[in-house]
């Protein structure tokens, strides 16, 4: 929304330093050569023991380009959390594909299973399996990191298994706001200078005790050194979701929040300024509306002054009971105000993907903010992702960006909708077949003739019969 | 036998040549058009200042194009890029050759038309003038592959040169509407050249077409140059555009659909008998169509007594301009075909709403960023609800309170502080107050895309000048 990406105008909560005197035994250490070879050990010893149980990762992804469905071959990294074989790593490594490859430190190569993924926060658990336990590292305590603090970056730059990178933690709490299709609305991020390139997607961030305190996950590319990482906490407890549920459940109030500074500085101000209420929540039915201060969630108090407080705030709400209804305590203007609300559930961030290869294209569920931004009515309709250039649906006249609204007279439920009457259609003698769709304001009729197909058809059948 | 071959071909390329068809023009001939018309060819000169549409950073730069005078008083044709989306173009200058003698005129842009991409300028002279003009044959047309020359100017280096240079057509195009389509790409400074036949003719001006994106028609995203034939334009000669724009509004007539041909496949899937008509594919919230009950699916088939047979989709721009040339307010019949029974309905069309290109702008120079009202087919553009108003940013000073407050282009302004923004008049009441008050700082409630939220503007009254 608001372009903040990156901005170094942030203000950053103020964490307190531990306790003096170890820091000041370190200032006096590290003036002499005892240090240096110290830290050598203690690099070298955090190394040894998470080298073990890091992954690389070769998962075959799933890409619908172009109206059609292909598969590629990419590079990630990982590491082991347990002796059973449950493995760490990034959803945008492993989500979305079709087979995961996990090469272990001994070279030993085995496919492993996609347990769950969660892309709020871009962690996915895999499992793999074999008689023997597994070797797996230890989670450290990200709450208890701080800047300057020495850390090692592992994973597979670039695809180049069992690379190490030394560096410090630059910022431990660093606010990203989503952008180009990345979001990350439950947590601040850890930034380091240790090198992370692409393929450290997933590798564990260590600190000198050999604890994993972060997921590597992005860099700030066209810049050096600006790596970030998704801090342990927050990671382990999605972990825990999705290994116990195969996914993680969030609540939703419909609500989008704002620093309090976003309208402000008086210093007395309290909460969390409330910017968008999405129509149709049970927030909005309540009479809840932008510009509200949210001042207590049941009978905790929020407080964001400034926008690294932010994803604590999303977070809290998140972790609401989804059906159980809550009193919220807000401010408008003087007054104080209380209303009730029932969590929803927080709906996918990403759509499911289909193709159509007798029509030559490919759809995406349309999830809630889609349908949000298209100003549909209700959550109706299936997304054209891509169209083959020749097939069937382009030269009908179908774009991508299309929202398919009826086929026939009937309206579109969902993906599985469409499908189960593509299916039907394409067991049908019926050769004419009317969409009713939307693109950006203006709606329109497209007509598949199945008849103009058969020049496509036939060229495949010749195809196949050279081959 | 590879010889012989060759020499086969040779002889035919020669019959080809020497055929007299494709014969290339008389020299004499050019030389006498060159003297009739090259008087009546200017040097325009301008100043354009391009705002990008994304980061609304604006860049100036001083131009040139040709104008081709058509009237005794001063009424000029130039190129139709002068007036486009994102570019303002002002300082206009006119400078005549005649008897080797220069002339020179401020000069102002009339209303564009908007079914051609070429501008028209009125030079503004206290004593009346009497310009050498240019004489259009409005009958004559051209044929395929037949010979033409075109007139312009060559650049500043140059000294602005008169030129000539040969040409032909290569391609009759006779949808949306009769052109031709010229074979050599053309230079900066033949561009709205006069072109002139065979017979030593002035039968139209050289052009591109625009995009449909960039507010003008459809083809020519080949970047072929065309000739627009002196029939088209023939009407704006007589009746020069305002230079105003209310009262041209005032003239078009709205109903407030888009539609589609009705062709054959949607024929036999609609079991409709006979092909031709127009779907009503949208209809537009709050328009005359949507008050009078046009649904999407409706069929046109007839609108205002005339039979709509519509097959093609250059067809829908010729209804479009069919229900333009009615007056506003007045009350149209239209049959429609509803679920396969027919169905009459009257109308009352509604004045056409004002496109993005003339919305009213406002600049604020104490905020520095500059608002404009948000006109119907913004709203299309953007897919905003009719429950949006405001005031949309068009561009954001460097430097700005606006922009060290993080606002960009394409934002939508809600309110200011206590003030509720839904239009341009109650964004300048907001602004004035602002700025008696010299209120420090001001809470903006906005929307970007699909969300809504808060951002902070402090003004630096002190930096007034």
């Amino acid at each position: 929304m608001i372009h903040k990406f990156f901005s170094d105008s942030m203000f950053f909560s103020r964490r307190l330093l531990p306790p003096g005197l170890l820091l000041i035994l370190s200032l006096i250490l590290s003036s002499c050569a005892g240090l240096s070879v110290n830290t050598q050990d203690r690099v070298l010893s955090a190394r040894n023991r998470v080298a073990p149980a890091l992954v690389h990762i070769r998962p075959v992804k799933e890409v619908f380009v172009s109206g059609k469905r292909t598969e590629v071959l990419t590079v990630g990294s990982g590491f082991i959390i347990s002796a059973d074989g449950y493995i760490v790593t990034n959803e945008h490594v492993a989500g979305e594909s079709s087979e995961v490859w996990c090469i272990l430190s001994d070279n030993t190569e085995h496919q492993a299973r996609v347990v769950g993924v969660d892309p709020y926060t871009d962690v996915a658990v895999l499992k793999i399996e074999a008689e023997r336990p597994f070797p797996h590292v230890n989670w450290g305590d990200s709450d208890a990191i701080e800047a300057g603090q020495m850390v090692l970056a592992m994973g597979s730059p670039h695809g180049l298994a069992r690379s190490v990178s030394l560096g410090i933690i630059s910022v431990p709490d660093r606010y990203l706001e989503g952008a180009s299709g990345m979001t990350s609305p439950y947590n601040n991020w850890i930034q380091t200078d240790a090198a992370i390139n692409p393929g450290n997607s997933g590798g564990p961030l260590v600190n000198l005790k050999g604890d994993v305190v972060g997921i590597n996950a992005r860099m700030l590319s066209g810049a050096e050194n600006l790596g970030f990482a998704i801090p342990a906490n927050i990671a382990r407890e999605v972990v825990t979701e999705i290994v116990d549920h195969g996914r993680v459940q969030r609540g939703s109030l419909g609500l989008v929040f704002q620093e309090i500074t976003s309208k402000t500085d008086d210093p007395q101000a309290r909460g969390v300024v409330i910017a968008d209420v999405a129509p149709m929540s049970s927030s909005y039915e309540a009479g809840i509306r932008p510009g509200d201060v949210l001042l207590r969630l049941g009978d905790r108090p929020l407080q964001a002054r400034y926008e690294e407080e932010l994803p604590a705030v999303r977070k809290a709400v998140a972790d609401l009971p989804v059906g159980e209804a809550l009193q919220l305590l807000l401010s408008r203007g003087d007054e104080e105000m209380e209303f009730t609300v029932t969590a929803e559930e927080e709906s996918a961030i990403k759509g499911i993907n289909a193709e159509f290869s007798e029509w030559g294209f490919t759809l995406v569920e349309l999830t809630p903010e889609l349908a949000r931004r298209a100003q549909l009515h209700g959550h109706t309709g299936v997304l054209v992702s891509g169209c083959l250039p020749g097939g069937l649906a382009a030269i009908s006249g179908l774009t991508p960006g299309d929202i398919i609204l009826k086929v026939d007279e009937e309206d579109i439920s969902s993906l599985a909708h469409f499908m189960d009457l593509y299916k039907t259609l394409q067991d049908s003698k019926q050769k004419l077949t009317m969409l009713f769709v939307q693109k950006g304001a203006l709606t329109r009729f497209v007509l598949i003739n199945r008849a103009d197909n058969q020049s496509f058809v036939l060229d495949r059948e010749i195809l196949d019969h050279v081959e | 036998m590879l010889n012989k071959n060759t020499s086969v071909i040779l002889l035919l390329l020669a019959a080809l040549f020497s055929g007299g068809k494709l014969a290339a023009l008389d020299q004499s001939v050019l030389q006498r058009a060159f003297d009739t018309v090259s008087p009546a060819l200017c040097v325009l000169t301008f100043t354009q200042e391009t705002t990008d549409p994304r980061s609304g950073e604006q860049m100036r730069q001083n131009g040139f194009a040709v104008g081709l005078n058509v009237a005794p008083e001063g009424l000029l044709l130039s190129n139709g890029h002068l007036q486009r989306e994102n570019v303002q173009t002002f300082n206009f200058r006119v400078t005549f050759r005649i008897d080797g003698k220069e002339q020179s005129h401020p000069a102002v842009l009339l209303k564009k038309p908007d079914e051609l991409n070429i501008s028209f300028l009125r030079i503004q002279s206290e004593r009346p003038l009497s310009l050498p003009s240019v004489q259009f044959d409005f009958q004559a047309g051209l044929a395929l592959a037949e010979p033409v020359a075109i007139m312009g100017i060559l650049g500043e280096s140059m000294d602005f040169n008169r030129a000539i240079q040969e040409d032909r057509v290569i391609s009759v195009v006779d949808s949306p509407r009769l052109t031709y389509c010229l074979g050599t790409p053309l230079k900066m400074g033949f561009v709205t050249g006069p072109v002139i036949n065979s017979r030593g003719r002035v039968v139209g001006v050289t052009g591109f077409d625009l995009t449909v994106a960039e507010g003008g028609e459809i083809f020519s995203r080949s970047g072929h140059p065309l000739v627009y034939q002196a029939s088209l334009f023939e009407k704006h000669i007589l009746t020069p555009p305002d230079q105003t724009q209310e009262s041209i509004e005032a003239e078009e007539a709205w109903l407030g659909i888009f539609t589609q041909p009705l062709k054959e496949d949607f024929a036999e899937y609609w079991k409709i008998d006979e092909a031709g008509g127009l779907i009503v594919s949208t209809v537009i919230p709050d328009s005359p169509a949507a008050n009078d009950g046009i649904l999407p699916g409706d069929i046109i088939r007839r609108f205002d007594g005339q039979s709509i047979r519509a097959t093609q989709d250059r067809d829908v721009i010729a209804f479009t301009q069919m229900v333009k040339e009615q007056t506003p307010g007045a009350e149209v019949k239209i049959e429609l075909l509803r679920d396969g029974e027919s169905f009459h309905l009257t109308t009352t069309l509604g004045r056409r709403p004002r496109a993005a290109q003339d919305a009213d702008e406002y600049m604020d120079e104490q905020l520095g960023m500059s608002v404009r009202e948000i006109t119907r087919d913004l709203r299309i553009l953007l897919n905003l609800g009719e429950e949006v108003q405001g005031v949309i940013v068009r561009r954001v000073v460097s430097g700005s309170p606006a922009q060290a407050a993080r606002i960009q282009p394409g934002l939508i302004i809600m309110s200011m502080n206590s003030f509720t923004i839904t239009n341009l008049e109650e964004y300048q009441e907001a602004a004035a107050f602002f700025e008696r008050d010299k209120t420090d700082e001001i809470t903006l409630f906005i929307r970007a895309g699909a969300q809504t939220g808060f951002l902070r503007l402090r003004p630096r009254w002190q930096h007034e000048r």
